[in-house]
Formats: C-alpha cells, sequence, structure tokens
C-alpha cells in the first residue's frame, strides 16, 4: 500500500479511542489469559479464535510467528514407525483431499504426485542443480500468479526481513525487562515506582531515564503523553497503519510475546482497575517500536525475491517427486506450467502434515473402536449389590487406577469431573489464602473455608509462624546489606546437610521432612463451614444454603450417574500429586480444581451427601439413599498411585465391611497400578524393581524431572456407561465419564457434560497438542535451563517470554523422542443418534469446535454401531 | 586404625583415585557403554573426596609429592570442590535425563572438577597453570554444551573470552615471579628470599597482574558479565560454577599471599571490592528472575571474600568462599521451589514496634562488641563484628521479637543460640584447619577497615533514603542503572528457545 494511500485512509477514517479499544479487545483473542504458575490452568492456546478452522489458524501463525501447530516430520515419522498411522487412512485422507480440490491435469498425474510427495519418496536422488532452478524460477515468475496473503508482520520483523538488523529481538528484550519488573509479585525488594498507576503510566515515568537506550531514543520517549490510548494512536498514526489493518497488527504485536501480553490479559480479567492493561501493554511496545525504527523509516518494499524462491521450491518439489526434470518445464504449455505449479502450491507442506495428523487421529479412532467392540460382547454383569463405590475424577490417570480396584473386588467405579460440580473457592485452616477450586471456565460462587476452634487455632497458628519466621529471618539477613555477607557463613553448613540429604538419601529425606513438619505443626481436626454465613458485599458468601445443598448435591450424583442402588459406602476420591523441586507441581494436580488436590472438594461433597436433611429432600425427588450408606472422602496421589483417606465418619456396620475390604486390596491395587506405570517413566536403567519404592523416589528425589508423566498421551474423551469400556485396557488415555443416556431423556446431563468437563478435558487435550508441536512457542522449553521470574511463571535462560504451556520434558521421552502423541481429543458419546443430534443443535459452540477441527466426535448407539462425525 | 596408616599414602592413593575418575568418566563417553554405567561413575566420584575427607581430619603433615604439595588447605580445598562436584552429577542422574548430551555433561564436570582440585594441591607453576586452565576450559564447554542453542553458543563464547585473558595474565604474572625468583615451585618461589629479589615495582606489577586475574573469575565489576549471561547454563553447571568456580580468586590470592601482603595492591582491591559489593547486592535488591538475583549475591559474596584478602584475613576469606559454595550450590539446586503455594497465607506480618527496634540494636551491639573482645588485635576482626552485630541485630527481631505467642518466642531464640553455636563450631573447626597453613604477619592499617564500614553504612542510610523516596528521580536512576548492570546482553536473548522446534528433526 503506498504512503499517500495509507494518509488519505487515515484521514477518512478519524478513528477514535472508542474503537481503539474495541480493536485492542478484538486483537487480544489470539492470546490467551496465562495466571500464575501457582494456580497452573490447563489452557487452549487458541480458545479465542476457535471460529476459524484449525487450518486457517495454523497458516495464519506460520506466516505472522513461524510457528508450526500440526506435527512435524520427525513426530510424524516415529508414529509411522510404531504402526501408529495407517496407510489406508492416509490414502483415504489424501483422497478426500483430492476430491475437494480441482486441477486442470490429469488425475493419475495429480495422484500420482501427491502420495509421492506425502510418503517422501524421492525419485531421484540426485542434489538439483540450484543455478539452473533459479533460472527456470525467473522463466515462470511471471506466468505464475500467487494469491497474496493477508498477511501482516510488524514493522520490526519486516525490517529484519529487508536488512536483517534485529530489532524485535530488541524490542522484546526491552518488553520482557518492562513486563517482569512491573508484573513482579514479591520477588524483588526495591520494586518498580509507580506500579499502581498502570504499566504504560509507570513505564513512561522510567523509560526517560533508562541507560539501556541510547539519548536520542531517551529524548524521543520524554515527550510521551500520558494517557496510554492517545499514545497507542499517535504512534500507530507515526507508523503509518491503516484503519484497517490495525486490528491485525496489534495481533502480530501481541504473537510476539505471546506469554508476557497473556499475563497482562490475565490480569485485565481479574480487576477493573486494570482493565485497559493490554491496551497499556500495546501502547508500550508499539510507542517503543516506533521510537527504535523512526530512523530507518520509510521502510523499502521487499522484492520480487521472495516469490522467486516459492517458485524454486515448486520446481524443486516436483522434480522431486514428479519425477519431472528442471528443462522439461519449458515443454509445457503454459497452461499446464500453471496447473502443476498452482498444484505444489497448494498441496504444500501444511496440507500434507494436515493429512498426515488426521490419518493418525483415523487410525486411532479405528483401533479404540476395536478395542471397545472387541469387548462388548463380554456379559458385562455387575454384582448388583456393589460393596462399595467409588467415584474418580476423569483424568486420565484414574483409568488404571479404576481398572485395578475394579478387579480387586466386588467395587464398582464412576467417572465425573474432580470438582465435582462445586463451584467453590477454598481455605486451608488458618491460611488467609483462598483457591478457586473449579475450572478457569467458570467463577467461584462460594467460598468454603477450614475451621477449628480458638483453642486448636491459635496454638496451630503459632506453630505454622515458627517454621515460617525462619524462612522470613533467611530472607532478610539475605536481603540487607552487611547481613547478606554474613549469611551464607551462618546456613552454608546447614544448608549442605540438606543438600547431602536430598541427593543421597531422596526418598527417605523427603519422607523424614514432611513427616517432622507435620508432627510439628499438628494440624488441628478442621470442620468445613458449610452452612451459609453472612460475608460482606463484595466478598463470597460462605458456605450453602439448604437449597443449594440440595442442588449441588443431586447435580453432583446426576451427573456420575449414581442415583439408585447405593452402596454402603460411596467413595468420593479427588487427586492430586506430590512431587518435590518442581515448580510445575501444579500442573500434575487437578485440572478441573485450578490447578490443586480435588480432596478438598470431594471432603466438601462427601460431607453434603451425609448431611440427613439433604437426603431427606433428596427422597422427595426420587433419589432414596439408603440409611446404611455411607460417604467418605479420599484422594488418590497419582505419583504413588495410593488411596488416602481424607474424611471417614462414624461407620455403619456394613460400611465398615466395606471399608475393611478397601484397606485390605488397596496395597494390592496400587502395587498393579505402579507396575504398569512405572516402567513407562524413563529411567538409567537397572532401576529397581520395588515399584513401590521407585515410586516414592520419583516424588521425592529433588532432582527429578518427570516425578510422573501427568496426562500425557491423553487423546479421547468418553461418555458413556462404565460397562462400555469395563474390560478394555485404554492405557491411560482416556478421560472416561459416566453417562447413562437411558436416564437422560431430555438431555441437560449431556448438555452438561459437554459444556463442562469435556470442555476442561479439551483445553488440557489442546494444551499437550501445543507444547508437543510447538514446544518453543506454545510450551514451556527444558527444565533444567528454566529460572523462575517475578514469582509468577518461568522464563528460558537469560530473557524469554513468560511461558506458558508444558514443559519439554513434560511430552518428551528423552531430546529425540516425543512421549505425548499430539491429537486433537475424540469425544465419544454412547446415546442414541438424535441425543447427540439435539446436543449439537443446542450448543453451537461444540458445534464450531467440531466443524473447525478443534475437537472431534464419535457416538455409539444404542446398538453399538460406532459413527463418527468428524 | 587410618592415622596410623604411611601418611604419603593419602596423596598417592588420592592421585590414583582422581586418575581412575576421570578414565571413568571417559569409558562413559563411548555410546556403547549403557547408560546405568553412570551410577558407577557417580559412586566412583564419592571416592576421591571421601580421601582428601580422611587426610584431611588425619594427615596434618604438609607434604610434597612431586610436584604436588600437600597441606590442610589444599586437602580441605580438594575435597570441598569434589564434594561440589560429587553432588551435583548425582543431581545430573536424573535432572539431565534424556539430554542428547547427557554423556558429555558428566566427562566434562569431572574433568572441571578434577582439575580444578588439582590446581589446589599443586606445587609446580606450570601444572597449577594447566590445571586451572583445563578447569576454565571444562567450565567454557559445560556453558556452551547445548550448542543447537544460539545463546548458549553466545554465553560460551563471552565466558571463554573473558577466562582467555584471566589465564593469560596469570601465565603472566607467573612466568614474571619464575624469572625473576629462578624457581617454578611454588613453594620456593614465594619464600621471603626469594621475594626479595624482586623489586618494588616489579612487586606491584604483578600484584596488579593477580589482581585482574582474579577478578575476572570472580565476576567483579566490571567484568562481572560473564556471570550474568552464563544463568542459560543448566542449573546444576550454575551451581557448579557459583560454589566450586568462581572463589578461586580468594584462593590464588591466598597461595600468592607472602607476595601480596602490605602492597598497594590490596588497597585498589578494597576499593574495587567495594564497588562490587554494592553493585553485586544491588543487582540482587532490583531484580525480579530467581537465578540472577542469586548471580548479584554470588557477584556480592565474591567481592567480599575478596575485601577479606584484601585485609589479610585469608583464613576468613577460604572459610567464606567454602562455606558459600555450600550455600549457593544448595539453592541453584532447589531453585525450582521458588514457587511456593500459599505458603505466606500463614504468616502473619507483625510491625516494627519502638521497643522492637531498641531492643533488636541493643542486643546487636552487644553481640558485635562481644564478638570484637574475642579478638580485638586483627583489623578485619572489626570488620567481622560489625557485620556480624548487625546480623544478630536482624535475627533477632525476626525470630524472637515476631514469634507468637510464648512458644513462638522461646522456640525463636533457641534457632538464634542454636544457628550461633554452629556458627562458632564450624568457624573454631575451619579456623583450626587452616590457621597452619595460612599464616599472616602484616596486618594492614585499622583505618582500612573503618572506611570499608562507612561504606556499608553509607549504603545502606542511601539504599533507606531511595527506598522512601521510591517517586523521586534519583531512585528511578539509580534503579534503572542497577536493572542494567544486572540485565543480559541482547545476543544471549532469545525470546523463545528456537532450538526446541527443530531438535525432533535429528530422528529422520
Amino acid at each position: 500500500m503506498t504512503t499517500t494511500l495509507v494518509k488519505e485512509i487515515n484521514i477518512e477514517k478519524r478513528f477514535n479511542s472508542v474503537n481503539l479499544n474495541e480493536l485492542v479487545e478484538t486483537a487480544s483473542k489470539v492470546i490467551v489469559p496465562l495466571g500464575p504458575l501457582t494456580k497452573f490452568a490447563a489452557r487452549h492456546p487458541w480458545a479465542g479464535i476457535e471460529q476459524q478452522s484449525f487450518e486457517q489458524v495454523a497458516r495464519k501463525l506460520k506466516s505472522t510467528s513461524n510457528v508450526e501447530i500440526y506435527p512435524d516430520d520427525s513426530i510424524l515419522q516415529s508414529a509411522w514407525n510404531r504402526g501408529e498411522i495407517g496407510q489406508e487412512f492416509l490414502e483415504m485422507k489424501l483422497q478426500q483431499w483430492l476430491d475437494s480440490q480441482s486441477f486442470e491435469l490429469p488425475s493419475e498425474v495429480v495422484t500420482q504426485f501427491c502420495q509421492a510427495t506425502l510418503m517422501q519418496e524421492k525419485k531421484s536422488i540426485k542434489q538439483l542443480p540450484k543455478t539452473e532452478i533459479k533460472g527456470m524460477a525467473r522463466e515462470l515468475v511471471n506466468d505464475f500468479h500467487i494469491p497474496t496473503k493477508q498477511v501482516l508482520q510488524t514493522y520490526s520483523q519486516r525490517l529484519q526481513r529487508i536488512n536483517g538488523e534485529n530489532l524485535t529481538e530488541v524490542l522484546n528484550g526491552q518488553l520482557i525487562k518492562w513486563c517482569k519488573l512491573f508484573l513482579d509479585e514479591a520477588q524483588a525488594v526495591w520494586a518498580m515506582p509507580n506500579r499502581d498507576k498502570g504499566f504504560y503510566y509507570a513505564w513512561k515515568e522510567m523509560a526517560k531515564y533508562d541507560p539501556a537506550m541510547n539519548h536520542l531514543i531517551r529524548r524521543e520517549l520524554s515527550h510521551l503523553p500520558n494517557d496510554a490510548t492517545q499514545a497507542l494512536m499517535d504512534a500507530l498514526l507515526g507508523l503509518e497503519i491503516s484503519y484497517l489493518e490495525i486490528e491485525s497488527y496489534l495481533e502480530a504485536h501481541l504473537l510476539a510475546l505471546p506469554g508476557w501480553a497473556g499475563t497482562m490479559l490475565w490480569r485485565s480479567q481479574q480487576s477493573t482497575e486494570q482493565k485497559n492493561i493490554v491496551m497499556e501493554y500495546l501502547a508500550v511496545r508499539i510507542c517503543l517500536e516506533y521510537a527504535l525504527i523512526k530512523p530507518h523509516l520509510p521502510l523499502p518494499q521487499p522484492k520480487q525475491e521472495e516469490k522467486i524462491e516459492l517458485l524454486e521450491s515448486l520446481i524443486a518439489s516436483w522434480a522431486h517427486w514428479g519425477d519431472m526434470p528442471i528443462k522439461e518445464w519449458l515443454e509445457l504449455s503454459p497452461k499446464e506450467a500453471k496447473a502443476r505449479l498452482a498444484l505444489a502450491y497448494r498441496f504444500d507442506q501444511t496440507v500434507q502434515h494436515r493429512l498426515w495428523l488426521e490419518a493418525w487421529e483415523q487410525t486411532f479412532e479405528d483401533q479404540l473402536q476395536n478395542i471397545i467392540s472387541s469387548t462388548r460382547n463380554r456379559v458385562v454383569e455387575f454384582p448388583k449389590s456393589a460393596l462399595a463405590q467409588f467415584a474418580f475424577c476423569i483424568d486420565v490417570r484414574s483409568e488404571p487406577f479404576r481398572r485395578q480396584l475394579e478387579d480387586a473386588g466386588p467395587f464398582e467405579t464412576f467417572g465425573t469431573a474432580g470438582f465435582f460440580g462445586l463451584p467453590i473457592e477454598t481455605s486451608e485452616l488458618g491460611s488467609k489464602h483462598s483457591h478457586p477450586s473449579l475450572p478457569v471456565l467458570f467463577k467461584p460462587q462460594i467460598k468454603v473455608k477450614e475451621w477449628s476452634s480458638e483453642n486448636d487455632l491459635k496454638p496451630y497458628k503459632q506453630r505454622h509462624q515458627t517454621v515460617g519466621s525462619i524462612s522470613y529471618a533467611f530472607k532478610r539477613l539475605k536481603y540487607n546489606l552487611p547481613s547478606s555477607l554474613l549469611l551464607p557463613e551462618i546456613s552454608g553448613p546447614w544448608l549442605i546437610l540438606q543438600t547431602m540429604a536430598r541427593s543421597f538419601v531422596p526418598r527417605s529425606t523427603g519422607d523424614v521432612y514432611r513427616k517432622i513438619r507435620g508432627k510439628w505443626l499438628r494440624k488441628p481436626q478442621a470442620q468445613l463451614s458449610l452452612d451459609r454465613a453472612q460475608a460482606s458485599e463484595s466478598e463470597l458468601p460462605i458456605g450453602f444454603t439448604l437449597e443449594e445443598k440440595v442442588h449441588y448435591v443431586r447435580q453432583a450424583l446426576k451427573m456420575m450417574s449414581l442415583t439408585e442402588n447405593f452402596s454402603p459406602l460411596v467413595v468420593i476420591c479427588g487427586h492430586g500429586s506430590h512431587s518435590t523441586n518442581n515448580p510445575y507441581a501444579s500442573a500434575l494436580d487437578c485440572g478441573a480444581c485450578g490447578g490443586a488436590s480435588s480432596g478438598f472438594n470431594a471432603r466438601v461433597l462427601a460431607t453434603l451427601c451425609n448431611l440427613p436433611v439433604v437426603r431427606k429432600l433428596l427422597e422427595l425427588e426420587g433419589i432414596i439413599i439408603p440409611k446404611e450408606t455411607v460417604f467418605v472422602a479420599a484422594e488418590h496421589i497419582t505419583t504413588l498411585d495410593e488411596l488416602q483417606w481424607l474424611y471417614v465418619p462414624k461407620l455403619t456396620a456394613k460400611a465398615k465391611e466395606a471399608f475393611e475390604a478397601i484397606q485390605k486390596v488397596l496395597p494390592k491395587v496400587s502395587e498393579q497400578a505402579n507396575a504398569e506405570r512405572i516402567p513407562k517413566l524413563p529411567g538409567v536403567g537397572a532401576c529397581s524393581h520395588n515399584h513401590k519404592n521407585e515410586a516414592k523416589r520419583l516424588g521425592n528425589d529433588w532432582s527429578e524431572v518427570r516425578p510422573e508423566w501427568g496426562l500425557a498421551r491423553n487423546a479421547t474423551f468418553i461418555i458413556g456407561n462404565r460397562a462400555l469400556t469395563q474390560y478394555c485396557n485404554l492405557d491411560a488415555r482416556a478421560f472416561l465419564h459416566n453417562y447413562d443416556w437411558k436416564k437422560d431423556p431430555n438431555g441437560p446431563i449431556l448438555a452438561n457434560i459437554i459444556s463442562g468437563p469435556a470442555t476442561v478435558a479439551q483445553w488440557i487435550n489442546l494444551q499437550y497438542y501445543a507444547s508437543t508441536v510447538a514446544p518453543h512457542y506454545y510450551g514451556s522449553g527444558n527444565k533444567t535451563t528454566q529460572t523462575v521470574t517475578a514469582g509468577i511463571g518461568v522464563m528460558q535462560g537469560n530473557a524469554s517470554d513468560l511461558l506458558s504451556g508444558l514443559p519439554w520434558q513434560s511430552v518428551m521421552q528423552s531430546d529425540e523422542e516425543a512421549y505425548h502423541a499430539p491429537l486433537r481429543l475424540l469425544v465419544v458419546i454412547e446415546a442414541p443418534r438424535k441425543y447427540v443430534l439435539r446436543m449439537l443443535d443446542q450448543n453451537p459452540a461444540f458445534l464450531q469446535k467440531i466443524q473447525n477441527g478443534w475437537i472431534r466426535l464419535a457416538s455409539i448407539d444404542q446398538e453399538g454401531n460406532w459413527e463418527s462425525w468428524s | 586404625m587410618l592415622n596410623v596408616l604411611n601418611v604419603d599414602l593419602y596423596p598417592s592413593l588420592f592421585l590414583i583415585m582422581l586418575a581412575i575418575s576421570l578414565l571413568i568418566s571417559v569409558i562413559f563417553l563411548h555410546p556403547k557403554v549403557p547408560l546405568s554405567f553412570v551410577r558407577i561413575h557417580v559412586g566412583f566420584m564419592a571416592i576421591p573426596p571421601l580421601v582428601a575427607l580422611v587426610a584431611l581430619i588425619f594427615h596434618h603433615e604438609r607434604i610434597m609429592v612431586g610436584p604436588w604439595y600437600f597441606s590442610s588447605l589444599s586437602w580441605l580445598l580438594a575435597f570441598f570442590v569434589l564434594t561440589i562436584g560429587c553432588i551435583v552429577q548425582r543431581f545430573c542422574v536424573r535432572y539431565l535425563q534424556g539430554d542428547s548430551a547427557y554423556r558429555k555433561y558428566f566427562a566434562l564436570l569431572t574433568v572441571t572438577t578434577t582439575a580444578a582440585s588439582a590446581t589446589w594441591v599443586s606445587n609446580d607453576f606450570r601444572l597449577l597453570l594447566a590445571c586451572w586452565g583445563a578447569t576454565l576450559l571444562g567450565l567454557t564447554l559445560l556453558i556452551g554444551l547445548k550448542r543447537e542453542w544460539v545463546v548458549a553458543r553466545n554465553a560460551a563464547k563471552i565466558c571463554g573470552r573473558l577466562f582467555a585473558i584471566s589465564w593469560g595474565v596469570l601465565l603472566f604474572a607467573i612466568v614474571w615471579i619464575a624469572q625473576a625468583t629462578n624457581h617454578w615451585q611454588l613453594s620456593d618461589a614465594l619464600t621471603p628470599t626469594s621475594l626479595a629479589q624482586l623489586d618494588s615495582w616489579e612487586k606491584t606489577c604483578i600484584n596488579l597482574l593477580l589482581i585482574v586475574a582474579v577478578v575476572i573469575p570472580a565476576a567483579q565489576w566490571p567484568s562481572h558479565r560473564w556471570l550474568l549471561d552464563s544463568v542459560v547454563a543448566p542449573t546444576p553447571i550454575s551451581a557448579v560454577m557459583h560454589a566450586g568456580i568462581v572463589n578461586a580468586g580468594g584462593i590464588i590470592l591466598t597461595l600468592f599471599a607472602p607476595l601480596f601482603q602490605g602492597s598497594m595492591a590490596q588497597m585498589i582491591l578494597l576499593i574495587f571490592s567495594s564497588i562490587s559489593v554494592l553493585i553485586g547486592t544491588g543487582i540482587m535488591l532490583v531484580q525480579v528472575d530467581y537465578k540472577r538475583q542469586l548471580v548479584g549475591s554470588t557477584i556480592a559474596q565474591m567481592s567480599f571474600m575478596l575485601i577479606q584478602c584484601a585485609l589479610g584475613a585469608y583464613s576468613a576469606a577460604i572459610m567464606h568462599a567454602v562455606l558459600h559454595g555450600m550455600f549457593k550450590a544448595t539453592l541453584f539446586l532447589q531453585s525450582g521451589s521458588v514457587i511456593h503455594r500459599h505458603e505466606s497465607g500463614f504468616y502473619t506480618k507483625i510491625s516494627l514496634s519502638f521497643s522492637t527496634i531498641v531492643t533488636g540494636s541493643i542486643v546487636g551491639v552487644l553481640a558485635g562488641i562481644g564478638f570484637w573482645l574475642s579478638s580485638p588485635g586483627e583489623t578485619y576482626q572489626l570488620v567481622s563484628a560489625f557485620i556480624v552485630g548487625w546480623s544478630v541485630s536482624i535475627a533477632w527481631v525476626q525470630l524472637v521479637a515476631f514469634g507468637l505467642g510464648k512458644m513462638g518466642h522461646v522456640v525463636g531464640f533457641g534457632v538464634l543460640v542454636v544457628g550461633a553455636i554452629v556458627y562458632f563450631f564450624i568457624h573454631h573447626l575451619l579456623y583450626g584447619v587452616l590457621h597452619e597453613t595460612v599464616q599472616v604477619n602484616m596486618q594492614p592499617p585499622v583505618l582500612a577497615a573503618i572506611v570499608l564500614i562507612l561504606i556499608l553504612l553509607g549504603a545502606f542510610l542511601i539504599g533507606a533514603w531511595l527506598t522512601h523516596n521510591r517517586l523521586s528521580k534519583y531512585y528511578a536512576i539509580v534503579y534503572l542503572w542497577l536493572v542494567r548492570l544486572g540485565e543480559p546482553k541482547e545476543n544471549v536473548i532469545e525470546s523463545h528457545p528456537y532450538y526446541l522446534q527443530s531438535q525432533g528433526g535429528k530422528v529422520r
């Protein structure tokens, strides 16, 4: 676009601050909010742009940020080598693609070319002469029209492409510095001033003194307006960005550092005072860019070189895969040459990778179908009255444990979301912090606190204070000038003792440390504040009203389809993980509870279910919980595969019998679950065959980078009766949610499962997916070179974007081999066709996810017929 | 019993064990050796430090074996460096699991720590230079071992360049000494008679060269760049670097103490190091990256070690180097635990009342005076007493005054007392080991200590004034300068670790 035209547009469309705000808001859909690492919440990096198809987003990210979101050749190759991609499916997908396209070429030529390209079978091995290709490309360049892509890169990116000057990294470096100083939560003793006045203002007041910038730029920055919107507008005008391009220009800037920008977005959602902080971030970024780039303006237009390079690659691919010598191009009619170029252009890497991925997914679906149907004819006979019933989180790690538990005795298990439908914020005894213990999709509505009598609480708090005062004394001595010089001499001997113990006897050190801490703190028996208490207007209400109690219990039981045939003992199981020295500890906890153990929620639900008044009201609605049935709560420790009791009230005789039976089989269940799980973790050979000890070590070893695999390899979400999957080994790859369509004639339960748990699972799935396919951009990089910054997240090496997803080690077996298989989540619903149709009809957002390839859907009807909906 | 064994046994045993551990690490490099061999390797790494420990306890005589020289000081240093090396290698077994350069890390770590320990038992100047050179080279290679990552390569280049300068200057100084005294043995060259052959201008020049050679590995301003940029190295590499290598400056000055003492160079070092204490502490105060805070702290601690050397307190400097090594190694290794969940939610902050300030100050002053009286003759003791008093005052306020309830006060007081007892015990122990080997004949003027205390007090007051005037222009300028001094250079930053994107490509 020429400058004069841009100016005209600018004059024509005088944009005002109102729609600039709107533009920022729309642009920020390309990033997702990033909260602090302590509340690690699985987020799917493309949640705001699901109205575009997966392929569209892939192309966009590739051109703006050079990020590839389809699995690359090496991942596909190793999946192929392991036989996880069936050739017939690959051919099928290719055929489907070919059917959707039309080329003015004989179909066998097209098919042959595409097949060879897809399989990367080189026809001629010899090196292609570079000059010859270049010459041919120049010949053809005027004949071939390349559709211009609407890609907008930032000025600094463009400048880098033109003359190699790396202003992008300079700009990124500056933004990283200012963001971390501004966002710091309690790591620095000397903080950045004016932080309460907003990011832009705080930056503006400092930037004019910043010795990292030369005096010309400092002078430039000292004349900025006080208002962020004004500053952003001025900078955009200065850079001559036309009104129509502003949105994509802002997007390109947000995508440069999606982590820091995402943190700003998260902040903007937390308080109204900071609601404009994304705009302020952009103002800082673009003002700084403008100041840096001013001496280089106007930028020269990019030359034809790029087009020629593209043509060269097209010619080369015909030489490779089409067995077409370079000279032959001259013999073709212009029309055919054009058609051939168009074919190679359209059948590009993105399409190839897409077909490969789809074939992989199709193969998985096929295998899953086989596994499920192979056991279908087996007579599934539940013990009419199970001795005990267990409700587990849908988490994929529950599946093997449930399987072992069911094998061990007359036990029935259920799967449901680990927050059990309770929209609560939790607060531990004596703590001032509270944690939103529910999926990040929802907002907490009720607060539940632990409490105990003042007589117990006061000494408990004092004991906590003593523990805290040692670490506070350490910090004070560390950050005070003369005393910091003595601190190593005082604390060195103690620290080395700890280091020795942790290094050479990691397992017992962790245990002993935890025991001593527990013994010292002696946490008193705590009650839950379940009854509604008045709270101030601004805060969340504490506890439930009676209606709410009944509502949430009913909802939870219906969701897990446990509304009749209650066993004498019902165990509500949350889950949590134990790991040491692991900044990503919360990523291993319950994803449905905002990255914390779901034990708290399990306790709340079990306690509510035992309330006589609740049971009485439920009885009126037909949910009859027998008198002898007792609900208890437990926590599944996923690192150890153990069940730990959290809440066991007085048991009835029958419940007691069940409880004892469980206690008896638990060691064996743990042992078998560990035996299945531990060998999957990479070890340095000759590791102990005592899986229990190994599991304990994994959790306690401070040098362990893979304490467990977490949810890696997750691939499917099965909504149906347990009978469907009862005898299937699903290899810890499936989220399992109980659902009985017969009990859901109007479909609200299915709708709830799809909009809640299935979405949580999709987010988790795509987070693992993204961290595997783009580990540098959507993952958080190598754990060994991370540094914690600002108390909120991690960076790589000296400085980097604030990294969002999972670390390299959580998805990779080793530097060379992936562990996680990047497949998009396959949701399988066991219900008649019309149920699925009705659900899709009522939930357009979910339909959009399927149509655009963000999730996949299959269903099994009452006759057992499998149907793919994607 | 062990002490009846022939004394010559320890040095030979020690050297043989070092050689074997090197050999084992080279064997492990071979791709055909199974990965489980790493356990044997790390197990063996524990033997040389154990030999050094036994020798340290039972073998008090100084002994020369060929070009090697064994004294309590060298045993202590060898034991310390090798122990850190062993701990770090044990850490790496799991931590680096799956890394494509897994085997190389172990080989290079072994070379680096073995060479470092060999440096401190060398008596021949040439051997010392060779070992020290090998240490620096090993460290450089370790920093750059993630070759596919451009920032690691750049950081290794920066480190390598500075290390080469430092080593070259040391080489020059040593050749000068050897030429002038006609001795290549450290024990011969640094006797008063040999040193008498040096002119005073020669002494001054050599001392200045020594200062240049030691301030670089100690990451002193203005050569602190390398330590800041090497944050790209994996955590255990940083641990070994900050614990076992950066403190070499203090050790070299201790070895060359007979030459270094009483010269003007001491005062120059004192001034430069004082600046570095302030800069290092400042970086620690303004930085928000945990590892970068630790770097700031190391810079300040190493400056303090060099100040101790400048004040002639060589035993104190060695003690500080060793204890700081333990401290910093632990802090690096547990740097994954910095993000605590809800821990602060249990802590009740108590505001500082006037009476607390008064009691805290009185306790601090009393402790300081008591400490000074225990050995009032030495110049450095004055500095030490000042710092001890200051620290006790803070510890008292935090542990005792801020305790909740009677039990809180009692336990806090107990912690303070136990901490003090252990501190004195350890110091007594180390002093006992060191006082024979490290000899100090000359005390620098008391004025130097007073000036230092004034600098520290002045910095404290300026800092306090600045933090109370956060909105002033001066705060902004000081703050931003400290940020700038602590920030990495542009060529060692990458906004996303792009090397991971293509790393998977190796399979094909």
